[in-house]
């Protein structure tokens, strides 16, 4: 008995493809929005004016209602930090060496200006995150 | 992109499995919108420009520069007390005849209980009044983990 061979036509799902593809797009998107852990951190910004818009910071320290350092996100000691910032920025140019230090409002001197010390030494420019206050 | 349901079918059918995928595009759609419009929000911040923390160079340019000594609710600058609405008004004064950069340069002074909010506010009114601001910092200081 002979059988007649189905001819099987199989188009590529193009469509399903394209969602897919899309979708992992979206899936990357919001991995690398949330790779920086500090946004979870408790800190409240202090007022004050002259802000602007931060574009592409590349390291930021944080530091908390309870006094602890975070360097993007990770907790750290305050002697580490220097070192630590120094082999983040590498050898970038002066355009990517932006330290954003994220410092709740009434964290004492004792502890930010070191931070202030060590972004210093490793050569990063400082910008604070601040809540802008209107001049009055 | 075009692709066709495999085998066709039913008028009916057909639609039905376009609006299947116009449903799902839709959907996707909407959702890059929220993400993209979720990390739009920049956070705002005031770049300093800081030379190094030096505690010699700080002591050399003490005579020299303006001093600004930030507590925990006074600001003095050289030692005479000024409210901190002021402070700007003040260094703009001092700093008016002053061309070169180093003469710009208002050593900050802070207790060790000065809080952020009032420092940042102190050092932002230091910039706007055209100061460059040089920390000085004590010898000892305890370390906070």
């Amino acid at each position: 008995m002979k059988f007649n061979r189905r001819k099987l036509e199989v188009t590529p799902p193009y469509v399903s493809m394209a969602d897919i593809a899309f979708n992992l797009v979206l899936f990357f998107l919001i991995l690398a929005k949330t790779q920086d852990d500090s946004n979870r951190l408790d800190w409240v910004p202090a007022k004050a004016t002259g802000a602007q818009a931060i574009k592409n910071p590349q390291v930021s320290i944080t530091v908390d209602r309870d006094n602890k350092v975070y360097l993007n996100g990770q907790q750290i000691g305050l002697r580490e930090l220097a070192e630590k910032v120094t082999t983040l920025l590498g050898d970038k140019p002066p355009t990517e060496r932006s330290v954003v230090l994220k410092i709740h409002n009434e964290t004492l001197a004792a502890t930010f200006e070191p931070i202030m010390e060590a972004v210093s030494q490793a050569g990063g420019e400082v910008v604070h995150v601040i809540e802008d206050e209107r001049p009055s | 992109m075009a692709a066709g349901p495999v085998g066709g079918g039913s008028g009916g059918a057909q639609t039905a499995w376009v609006l299947n995928l116009l449903t799902d595009l839709a959907f996707n759609l909407l959702i890059f919108f929220v993400v993209c419009a979720s990390s739009a929000e920049d956070e705002k911040g005031r770049p300093q420009q800081m030379p190094s923390a030096s505690k010699e160079k700080a002591n050399e340019q003490k005579n020299t520069n303006i001093e600004v000594a930030i507590a925990r609710t006074t600001v003095t600058v050289n030692g005479t007390e000024v409210p901190l609405a002021e402070l700007k008004a003040k260094l703009q004064g001092m700093l008016a005849g002053k061309t070169r950069q180093e003469e710009k340069v208002v050593v900050v002074k802070s207790a060790k209980d000065t809080p952020y909010s009032q420092w940042i506010r102190a050092t932002g009114a230091i910039e706007q009044a055209g100061g460059m601001i040089t920390l000085q910092l004590e010898e000892e200081r305890e370390v906070v983990r």
